[in-house]
């Protein structure tokens, strides 16, 4: 399906755009009441990009550091170039262990290697932890946010999943009860599971400790009680020291939920000690590049710096309006737009560029100022370059003929773009517009006006 | 050429270790944090324990002497047994525990684990854990009341960080198992504790 017709369809859905516009917009409401409560959030920002910055440029140091660190605690390091070799290593380990079953905390990393996928295929039993994920494995439909994958659901369709999967569901239709339900469900199986499968927020390079962070507490219940944990982590996921994650973790929590810190936030640093009660036996860090360094060659070394908070889609016009799915590959929204296209090949992923007003939201809102609109920008250039435009969007006006066919996503995206255009408006006239590139390279466009036409027309009628 | 020295290849870079260690340490030099008063640290964690976000229950004893008292207030407020997982702790030993029915391995559907915290810290009203001989992970997430006993508070995060080597796992808790999942709406005890409840000694 392209991903025109997906934006239609998602456009058609009046459920998912309320669904998306609750929790996205309860979220962009607690990152702000945040960020106020943080006076110095904007120096902060400035920190957490040098130090996501300084990883990024030392990245080779730091990786043999948390090898080496690692390995002298007790853990096993295996290094994945793609994702077919990750998704390898991890099948190969399980199977090893003999598992029957794996207890899968939510990891953006295993989804963007196809680790649910690779695991059946193998035969592996999975059981995803986090509740959005459960719900999600259920309905067999991918994440539709980094934070809140099932975000698009309905309680009713959740009640309904529940009802046909758990062995003692709810009985009453609140959401508490359904959350009981889920409870009862997944703590069998993360007892029972052989081998405990995480992501990681950080890879900590001088302790060799893997940290991550969750509300629900599922991670530590997924990783405790089975034999082995295996980790799959992004290269650039390293932190030099406990530190850094530290400030990492400050703007990670606020601009995710809003909350000063995640509920729970553990630093795994090799596996069960000789005298410990609990922990597993084995444990294993898959270190994945995956792109990435190739991404740090090719100009989006600036992409390495994200810390997967979903504050760029919580704030952007566009995923409002259409949700996570249309986006079509694991990220969906800005950082999504930016990363599809290294991942999935800009051939098939061209039109998400595009979709974006570059109005500058999600650069003013990401905690390490990963210039988005600039990266799309450069995605729609080559694009250009390599001639993967279609001749009838030639003219200039591509991502205008974009908008400008769904009128829905038009107004959206003209009311924030005027808001932009005020911001780069200089002495009154504008060189250069978001929505008609092609236009303003030979002329200059006037200053709009404070509101749109439209604006300014429903307010006359109402007075 | 195996995946790690592919990967490693391409990441080649001029700088020392020791430069890279400068640039390093540079960057955690006066790092903006909300600010903790030196003379609230104690208020201001207290203060934290009872955000939404955290929605701790608190009480205060002199010494451990008085633990097992505290907790059957706690008990009898939540109309809990005096049935207790306790860690394999020395420290709690000096504690009288007539009365309670005391296990050190926690059930799957745990009622009430007990934890010994090394500190709790009043940047977030987190506390903080490792783990070790005497002091297992398992019952902290599985028990539905997580009473924690919190025998010093520091001022920010990096005040709680652990120099040197590590153990398995340390870590910070920051209230009760939570989740938004569905429909947005905040559901306490979502696989972990639902009720947390700290008694702060000293
Ligand atoms: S790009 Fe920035 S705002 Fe978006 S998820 Fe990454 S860190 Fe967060």
């Amino acid at each position: 399906m392209s991903f025109a017709t997906r934006v239609d369809e998602a456009l058609a859905d009046r459920n998912l755009k309320l669904a998306v516009e609750r929790t996205a917009g309860t979220a962009e409401a607690k990152r702000t009441l945040a960020v106020d409560a943080f006076p110095d959030f904007d120096a902060a920002r400035d920190r957490a990009a040098a130090i996501k910055d300084h990883v990024v440029a030392n990245l080779g140091h730091y990786l043999q550091a948390f090898e080496a660190n690692a390995t002298a605690a007790g853990a096993q390091v295996h290094w994945a170039r793609t994702a077919q070799e990750a998704c390898d290593i991890v099948v190969r380990l399980c199977k090893a262990a003999n598992a029957k079953s794996v207890a899968r905390s939510k990891s953006m990393l295993g989804e963007e290697i196809g680790l649910p996928h690779a695991l059946a295929e193998a035969g592996i039993g999975r059981i995803e932890t986090d509740l959005a994920e459960h719900i999600i494995q259920l309905s067999g439909e991918r994440p539709s946010h980094i934070i809140w994958p099932a975000m698009h659901k309905t309680r009713e369709q959740v009640s309904a999943l529940f009802k046909a999967s758990h062995r003692a569901p709810h009985e009453e239709e609140t959401i508490a009860a359904m959350a009981e339900s889920a409870r009862r469900h997944l703590r069998e199986g993360m007892l029972a599971a052989d081998v405990g499968i995480s992501g990681a927020n950080f890879l900590v390079a001088d302790t060799g400790a893997v940290c991550t962070v969750t509300n629900e507490g599922n991670a530590e219940l997924s990783l405790v009680p089975p034999r082995m944990h295996i980790v799959t982590a992004g290269i650039e996921k390293i932190v030099p020291s406990t530190g850094h994650a530290v400030h990492l973790l400050r703007m990670l929590s606020r601009s995710a939920t809003g909350a000063p810190l995640s509920q729970y936030t553990t630093f795994y640093t090799g596996p069960k000690r000789a005298l410990d009660r609990d922990g597993p036996e084995e444990m294993h860090i898959v270190l994945v590049d995956n792109g990435r360094t190739t991404m740090r060659e090719e100009g989006l070394a600036e992409m390495l710096r994200c810390i997967r908070c979903g504050a760029c889609m919580n704030h952007c016009v566009v995923f409002r309006q259409i949700g996570g799915h249309a986006y079509g590959g694991t990220y969906p929204g800005p950082m999504g737009a930016v990363l599809t296209p290294a991942f999935d090949g800009l051939k098939q992923s061209r039109d998400l560029p595009n979709a974006c007003t570059l109005n500058g939201k999600c650069q003013e809102v990401c905690p390490v100022r990963i210039p988005l609109p600039t990266l799309l920008r450069g995605w729609r250039e080559k694009s250009w370059r390599e001639g993967l435009e279609p001749a009838s969007l030639r003219s200039g006006l591509g991502t205008w003929a974009w908008f400008a066919r769904r009128p829905r996503l038009y107004r959206a995206a003209t009311a924030t773009a005027l808001r932009a255009m005020r911001l780069m408006g200089r002495s009154g006239w504008l060189t250069r517009l978001p929505l008609a590139d092609g236009w303003t390279r030979y002329r200059d466009m006037p200053r709009p006006t404070e509101e749109s036409f439209m604006a300014q027309y429903r307010k006359g009628r109402r007075s | 050429m195996t995946a790690r020295a592919d990967i490693l290849a391409r990441l080649t870079g001029t700088a020392t270790p020791a430069g890279i260690a400068a640039e390093a340490a540079a960057l955690l030099i006066a790092p903006e944090r909300p600010r903790v008063d030196p003379a609230q640290v104690e208020e201001t964690f207290l203060a934290r324990l009872t955000l939404s976000s955290v929605a701790a229950t608190v009480d205060r004893i002199a010494t451990l002497a008085d633990l097992p008292a505290a907790i059957a207030r706690y008990c009898a407020d939540q109309s809990l047994p005096l049935t207790l997982c306790v860690p394999p702790d020395p420290r709690l030993g000096q504690c009288d525990w007539t009365g309670f029915t005391l296990h050190d391995r926690a059930a799957p559907d745990e009622p009430a684990a007990l934890a010994i915290a090394r500190c709790g810290v009043a940047e977030t009203g987190s506390l903080v854990f490792e783990t070790g001989a005497a002091a297992p992970m398992l019952p902290n997430f599985l028990a539905l009341h997580h009473i924690v006993v919190v025998p010093q508070v520091v001022a920010y995060l990096e005040d709680a960080t652990l120099p040197g080597a590590h153990p398995r796992a340390h870590y910070w808790v920051t209230g009760v198992s939570g989740t938004t999942d569905i429909e947005g709406t905040y559901v306490r005890g979502a696989h972990g504790p639902r009720f947390l409840h700290v008694i702060r000694l000293g």
